[in-house]
């Protein structure tokens, strides 16, 4: 059994998932559901494509080198069956798929911090132009003119046996 | 799902180049054939100044179809073309060299020597 990746959307083909396509070359692309194989179709170039993780290397979205990436290279050598290397194996792939995507989201923040201090700055600059604009809340509440006037409504008992023979 | 009038790709080197399905093999009224089936075919277009010629009504068996294979193992594989294998009565390749891929379930159907001889099985 072996962990695939999709030729488009390049995220993992569990077994039984997707379609393998065999181009008369002998090349084979492996797609992890039809939405991937149907662009294939379409002739789409993933590296065009926005939500595949070719594109997102390619323009720096996601992260693009990083010493854990050695850990899913492709080994074509089996490994002998050794029970204390299979626990081993699982307890290390928990961690590693833990700090992968630690630093895949750290990347990611680093990545749209300068856009939070740019908006934090033209925030500050508007407010500074608009100040005049913002009135101070106790000024609204001394300032009468400015507040919606308090009107009061009174509620009689007679309304409420009127209304007692139409729930019969 | 080949079926009679289905134009077919050859993938040996037996000397005909593209068959033109005539029978599938099977059952009485077998409507479809898929990878791994043979049929009756007839040469449509062939090498020149090979054993096999034009016209000759010869059989077959499918190595990849354009419709997807369901394997056992739940993999789906889909060719890029209709291609055959012409072999003789007992399943014996006519050629002998094999060209592109081959699927592996041509090896439980008793295909040994194809499969033998395909640069490539999946």
């Amino acid at each position: 059994m072996r962990l695939e990746k999709c030729w488009f959307c390049s995220s993992t083909v569990y077994p039984g998932h997707g379609i393998q396509f065999v181009r008369n070359d002998a090349k084979i692309f492996r797609f992890c559901r039809s939405k991937c194989h149907k662009n294939f179709k379409m002739k789409r170039n993933p590296r065009k494509v926005k939500w595949t993780k070719a594109y997102r290397r390619l323009h720096g979205k996601d992260m693009t080198q990083d010493s854990t990436f050695e850990f899913e290279r492709k080994r074509n050598r089996p490994e002998r069956y050794d029970r204390n290397l299979a626990e081993n194996t699982l307890k290390a792939i928990k961690k590693i798929d833990k700090i992968i995507s630690d630093r895949a989201s750290d990347h990611i923040k680093n990545r749209l911090k300068t856009g939070k201090v740019q908006r934090q700055k033209e925030a500050r600059k508007q407010l500074e132009l608009g100040i005049h604009l913002v009135k101070a809340p106790l000024a609204l509440a001394q300032d009468s003119s400015l507040c919606l006037p308090k009107i009061k409504v009174n509620v009689s008992q007679a309304q409420t046996e009127e209304n007692q023979p139409m729930e019969d | 799902m080949i079926q009679p009038q289905t134009y077919l790709n050859v993938a040996d080197n037996s000397g005909a180049r593209e068959l033109m399905c005539i029978r599938v093999i099977g059952a009485s009224n077998r409507r479809y054939a898929h990878i791994g089936d043979v049929i009756v075919a007839v040469i449509k277009e062939a090498v020149p100044n090979t054993p096999l010629e034009r016209s000759e009504v010869i059989t077959a068996v499918i190595v990849s179809t354009r419709k997807e294979l369901k394997c056992d193992n739940g993999m789906i594989i889909r060719y890029d073309d209709n291609a055959t294998v012409v072999i003789d009565q007992e399943g014996n390749p006519k050629g002998t060299r094999i060209f592109g891929a081959i699927a592996r379930e041509l090896r439980q159907l008793n295909f040994t020597k194809i499969v033998s001889l395909a640069p490539e099985v999946l």
